[in-house]
């Protein structure tokens, strides 16, 4: 037995654009992806996302490369024999069949006795809550309710691996919350993988098991979601997860200089004693510095102080005119007092929480 | 500004009002005097009778002999029966061919699609008297009897666009993800044309089928010109009775082809409408 | 591979038939019909197989000196017609623009059933609603009848077979031709720019002509054509309602197939009505491609 239900190697596709020339979906991707786990795709729109699900799915054909699940080469066969669904991203409800056909319709054309099939729709409906809604219609259900029946069509028959492109983007904020808790339940329980892509970090932290985050059809990073938000391999990977500061500059022992002359310390024990780097400081890990700051600081000119709640969000640029956020918990209105007037900040750090990029990481 | 606003409004109203007057007062007003018993002025109410439908129908009535005009309710009812067939056959070929042609163009990218998809606007925008006289030099080049036969081949020419448009339209307005999600399902290309393309399809289908049939059965100018000497249809019945003089039973036959068209295109809409 | 083969098989099982039909019937037709009309006319009907430009030339003035002179009559006939089908398209255009403006503002249902009024008459016979309108014109008819009861005339006018009386019908029976592609795009014309145009300080004589028209001139030009094309060739309308005095191209070309049996000549005017269809096409795909409207057609 694998330890990884799905396995891509090489994978590769380009598209011919209508001007003649070809974009790059997928850059020789290699994945693996883990029994039961939640795996998330996320990346801007355009880097590849819906073309790497669809040809797990079957629906784009490989320029190269290889696709295995659970150990069988899936590389050639067409979607329909491929033990994979999908929850389409507008739900593809079939309009002419009700809720119940639309449920059992993988059971139907799999060949499943009818009294067999009509309990397991009633089961699947029941776990997405929806029991006894059998004879509706999908345009008589709310996008959520469509949402569930879409996804109860696609665990009717137990695929060995759930895709999900964007369900939930459709949704309203609330719901898309509560969908996204039931969606993880849903996985555990069921207990098989989930490929699911957002372009949402913020979904992409909460659910996973593990982030591959895509751009330019290559995956820049793959790792659980903590260690991605900490530790990103490459500015891109930074900038789209999180807000960041980001310095580049030269590593010096335990600093690391910028162009401009600015100073920042670390305690990263860097591969190479000096070179290129780039040093993250996201922006809650700055505090406001106090009478004799042990930690390092950075002077900032502020251009604007944010309310948005339970923090204050601090716009400011250091002398050398880089620009810095900053977020300062709300707790401490008389500190904000004090900078609002003089518009001039000291923020402080702890060198043990920047993080190093290192110039060879960079694509 | 607000008197003159609502009074652009009332007289945008007004307009249409007029607008649908003009569409339907005529067709009111030979159903009203369809009913006239006046032989020789039908414009001038002299009376009620239903004695021309009678005529029509083939009832005896009381009209004199040389009083009639209708050479025979036989022909008029062969002529029924001809457009009646080709009507038929017609519409079964062109809706075959027509959604072949939409689902080909719709389903599969090759070299030359759009051209062919201007080519298929074609033998519909073409006026009707051009096709009719190439069909004719046509099918009397190659020796073709002209008859019940090549009346049909004629009409499917152009009635076959007809179809593929409203078909196409249909194909159109589908999402194409439907078929993606029943192959992903587990069926197959046939299983996914059957279950989801074809129930999707077959309003539109119907549709087509019904106004192939329609304007089958009124085609005049191209049957006229191919359909030779042996047959007549009811369209040709008609205008040949009327380039021979206005005669009261042409009267009743117009009202009873307006109600039998009128009813079946509003059974036709409606069971549309309740369809979407 | 078998993928790709099968694709083409199942490509070539649904067009190929239908697209032999087309071929033979259709294109081979007109191809043949093209042919005949460069070829000489017979002396008793028929045709000779010899390349004779002047059954053009006896329309647009280069006759054959031998035995037909250039008749104007025929470029008058053609002439005529193209002004006939341009105020038809002009007075279809009239009829139903402003209709369109108020069927568009009423509620879902009504619309509905006011399309509904609009396309029943096209399913109806066209010979029908024809007749209906001779019964109204002519001398006898139901203006006449009404006038001369009330006395307002003293003899009969001549409403029927003429000019008007041919535009008159060729307007009934093309209203839903022209309604449908104007009613399109009045329907999704964004009442916000009008109002912004408003706004801004255009009067409404000046919003219209800036902004109404042009955001609905798609439907208009879409109209305006598929109402010229069957209008210039008609035959059945000036049969009916044109009788004898008003020739247009299409009787002209019945005429010389049915009676005159000169088929080259009647080849030569239908390839005259084809080209000017083909022309106005061709603009519009030209218009309508540079506007980036092309879309629709490439779905
Ligand atoms: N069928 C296609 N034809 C041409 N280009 C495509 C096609 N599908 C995707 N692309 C291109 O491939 C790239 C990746 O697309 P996609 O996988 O849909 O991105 P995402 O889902 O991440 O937004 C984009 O640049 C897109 O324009
Ligand atoms: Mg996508």
């Amino acid at each position: 037995m694998q330890d990884s239900i799905v396995r891509l190697e090489g994978a590769s596709k380009a598209f011919a654009t209508p001007e003649g020339g070809s974009v790059t979906a997928l850059d020789a991707i290699d994945l693996q992806v883990r029994r039961n786990e939640f795996l998330t795709l996320l990346g801007p729109s355009g880097c590849g996302k819906t073309t790497l699900l669809q040809a797990i799915s079957g629906f784009v054909e490989l320029d190269g490369g290889r696709i295995l699940i659970d150990g069988e080469d899936m590389t050639d066969r067409p979607p329909y024999r491929r033990p994979v669904n999908t929850v389409f991203q507008n739900y593809a409800l079939f309009p002419h069949m009700t809720v119940g056909e639309n449920t059992a319709y993988a059971l139907e054309v799999a060949g499943v006795a009818k009294a067999k099939r009509r309990e397991q729709v009633a089961a699947a409906l029941k776990m997405v809550g929806l029991a006894g809604m059998e004879g509706r219609r999908p345009r008589q259900l709310s996008g959520g309710q469509q949402q569930r029946v879409a996804l109860a069509r696609a665990i009717i028959a137990r695929p060995k691996l759930l895709l999900l492109d964007e369900p939930l983007s459709a949704l309203d904020k609330n719901l898309r919350q509560a969908m996204q808790i039931e969606l993880k339940t849903l996985q555990h329980e069921l207990g098989i993988s989930f490929i699911f892509v957002t372009h949402d970090q913020q979904e992409a932290l909460t659910m996973s098991d593990r982030v591959a985050v895509l751009s330019g059809g290559r995956i820049q990073q793959l790792d659980t979601p903590r260690a991605i938000y900490d530790h990103p391999v490459n500015s891109f990977v930074a900038t789209f997860i999180g807000a960041s500061n980001l310095f580049d500059g030269r590593i010096d022992g335990d600093r690391l200089m910028t162009g401009d002359g600015t100073e920042i310390r670390h305690r990263r024990a860097p591969s190479t004693a000096s070179g290129a780097a780039t040093a993250l400081i996201r922006p809650e890990q700055f505090f406001l510095a106090g009478e004799g700051e042990p930690f390092p600081t950075l002077d900032v000119d502020l251009e604007a102080i944010v309310f948005v709640g339970s923090t204050f969000e601090l716009f400011g640029r250091t002398s050398a005119g880089k620009k810095v956020i900053a977020e300062i918990p709300a707790g401490r209105r008389s500190l904000i007092g004090d900078i609002e007037r003089t518009r001039r900040a000291r923020l402080a750090y702890d060198p043990a929480a920047v993080h190093l990029i290192h110039a060879c990481a960079e694509a | 500004m607000k008197i003159a606003q609502s009074l652009f409004r009332g007289s945008l109203v007004a307009y249409t009002g007029l607008f649908f007057a003009f569409i339907y007062i005529p067709l009111v007003v030979i159903a009203v005097y369809s009913f006239n018993s006046n032989p020789v002025n039908m414009m001038t109410w002299t009376g009620f009778t239903t004695e021309w439908y009678a005529q029509v129908l083939g009832f005896k009535t009381t009209v004199s002999e040389n009083a009639l005009y209708i050479e025979s309710t036989g022909q008029l009812l062969q002529a029924v029966w001809n457009s009646l067939v080709i009507a038929t056959s017609t519409t079964l070929i062109a809706t075959v061919f027509g959604t072949a042609i939409a689902i080909g163009l719709y389903r599969f990218d090759f070299l030359g699609q759009r051209f062919y998809r201007v080519i298929m606007f074609m033998p519909m925008l073409m006026p009707d008297i051009v096709l009719g006289i190439a069909l004719l030099i046509f099918f009397v080049n190659s020796g073709i009897h002209l008859g019940l036969m090549t009346i049909i081949i004629g009409q499917c020419t152009f009635l076959i666009s007809y179809v593929f448009i409203v078909v196409s339209a249909r194909l159109a307005g589908m999402d194409r993800t439907l078929e993606n999600a029943s192959a992903d399902l587990g069926a197959d290309e046939w299983t996914t044309f059957r279950r989801v393309v074809l129930p999707q399809l077959l309003p539109g289908i119907v549709g087509g089928a019904l106004l192939a049939f329609i304007i089958s059965m009124d085609d005049l100018v191209i049957t006229y010109f191919i359909a030779g000497v042996d047959v007549t249809t009811l369209p040709m019945f008609i205008f040949a009775m009327l380039r021979r003089g206005i005669k009261p039973e042409i009267n009743a036959i117009a009202v009873m082809m307006l109600t039998f068209s009128f009813v079946v295109a509003s059974l036709g809409l409606y069971l549309r409408s309740r369809q979407k | 591979m078998s993928i790709a083969i099968r694709r083409r098989v199942q490509l070539a099982v649904l067009l190929g038939p239908v697209s032999l039909f087309l071929a033979v019937f259709f294109l081979g037709p007109l191809a043949i019909m093209m042919v005949t009309s460069f070829l000489a006319p017979g002396l008793y009907g028929g045709v000779e197989w010899t390349f004779y430009p002047h059954n053009f030339g006896r329309i647009l003035g280069f006759a054959d000196p031998m035995f037909e002179d250039f008749d104007p009559v025929y470029i008058a006939i053609f002439i005529r017609s193209v002004k006939i089908a341009a105020l038809t398209v002009l007075a279809a255009l009239i009829v139903c623009y402003p209709a369109a403006f108020c069927i568009a503002r009423l509620s879902e249902r009504w619309k509905n059933f006011c399309l509904f009024l609009i396309t029943l008459p096209f399913f109806t016979s066209l010979i029908v609603r024809l007749f209906v309108w001779v019964l109204i014109l002519r001398q006898t008819g139901l203006v006449n009848e009404m006038l001369l009861s009330t006395g307002m005339i003293a003899r009969p006018l001549d409403l029927i077979y003429t000019d008007g009386a041919i535009i008159l019908g060729m307007v009934y029976v093309f209203i839903p031709f022209m309604f449908m592609p104007v009613y399109g795009s009045v329907e999704k014309l964004d009442w916000t720019l009008v109002r912004a145009s408003l706004d801004l300080g255009a009067g409404p004589i000046r919003t219209f002509w800036r902004i109404i028209l042009p955001l609905t001139a798609p439907g208009i030009v879409g109209g305006a054509i598929i109402v010229f094309i069957p209008a210039l060739g008609n035959f059945v309308v000036p049969a009916i309602l044109g009788g004898a005095k008003v020739m247009m191209l299409g009787n002209l070309i019945e005429q010389q197939f049915l009676a005159a049996r000169n088929w080259p000549f009647g080849s030569a005017l239908a390839m005259m009505v084809m080209s000017v269809m083909l022309l106005l096409l061709l603009v519009y795909v030209f218009v309508s491609s540079r506007r980036g409207a092309d879309a629709a057609l490439n779905r």
